[in-house]
C-alpha cells in the first residue's frame, strides 16, 4: 500500500501532530503511516478522508505487492 | 429481542471484550508492585533468616500481579497502531515463551552435568519462571515495538 499523505498534509499545511490531533492518533503513528510501515484501519482511513475532503483512494494506492 | 437488535448486542459485548484495557495509572501501580517485590526478594534473600518459603511463594505472585498490570495497562497514546503492537508483542511473547518452556529444562540439566559430576536431575520449569518469562518478553517487545514505529 501507497500513499500521498505527506502531500495531502502539506497542501493543508498541518504538520504530523496537527493531522494526529485532527484524527484522534499520535504523532508517530501518522510518521508511521507516512512511511508505509503501518496500513491503517478502514476508520482511520475514512476519518483522513475526512481532513483532506478527498475520496480514499485518492491518497492510498495499492501497490504491486499487495 | 428482534434479530437487529441481539446482534447489535454481540457486536457491542466483542467490541468491549476485544477493546478490554486498563486504565493507564495501572501502569505505574504495577511498576510500583514489581518494584517494591523486587526489592523484598532481596532483603527475603539476603537479609531474612529462618524458614521464609511462604514469603517467596508470595513475592513471586506479586511480582506476575505487578508486571501483568503494567501488561495490561493503556499506554499514554493509545491508539489502534498501539493495539496492533501490543498485540503483536503478545504473539512473539507467546512464541518465545513455549519454546523457553520446552527448551531451557535441557539446558538447565545439561549445564549442571557440565560443571558438576553429579550435576541436577532432570526437572520442567514451574509455572512461576514461565510466566515471568513470558511476562518480560512481552513487556520488553512491546517497547522495542513502540520505538522502533
Amino acid at each position: 500500500m501507497e500513499n500521498t499523505i505527506k502531500v495531502e498534509r502539506a497542501i493543508l499545511s498541518l504538520t504530523q501532530d496537527d493531522l494526529a490531533k485532527k484524527i484522534g492518533v499520535s504523532r508517530q503513528t501518522i510518521n508511521s503511516i507516512e512511511a508505509n510501515r503501518y496500513v491503517p484501519s478502514t476508520v482511520l482511513a475514512l476519518k483522513l478522508s475526512e481532513v483532506f475532503q478527498k475520496p480514499v483512494n485518492n491518497f492510498f494506492k495499492l501497490s504491486d505487492d499487495d | 429481542m428482534e434479530k437487529q437488535n441481539i446482534i447489535e448486542c454481540e457486536r457491542k459485548g466483542l467490541e468491549k471484550l476485544i477493546n478490554f484495557r486498563l486504565p493507564q495509572y495501572f501502569y505505574t501501580i504495577g511498576m510500583l508492585i514489581a518494584g517494591i517485590t523486587i526489592a523484598m526478594m532481596f532483603v527475603r534473600a539476603f537479609a531474612l533468616e529462618g524458614n521464609t518459603q511462604w514469603l517467596k511463594l508470595i513475592l513471586q505472585k506479586t511480582l506476575l500481579i505487578g508486571m501483568l498490570l503494567m501488561s495490561v495497562a493503556r499506554d499514554k497514546n493509545e491508539d489502534e497502531m498501539i493495539v496492533k503492537l501490543r498485540m503483536q508483542s503478545y504473539t512473539y511473547a507467546f512464541v518465545v515463551g513455549v519454546i523457553y518452556a520446552l527448551v531451557m529444562p535441557y539446558v538447565d540439566y545439561g549445564v549442571s552435568n557440565v560443571l558438576k559430576p553429579e550435576g541436577e536431575a532432570f526437572h520442567d520449569l514451574g509455572d512461576f519462571q514461565v510466566l515471568l518469562f513470558i511476562l518480560m518478553i512481552q513487556l520488553l517487545c512491546f517497547h522495542v515495538l513502540k520505538r522502533m514505529r
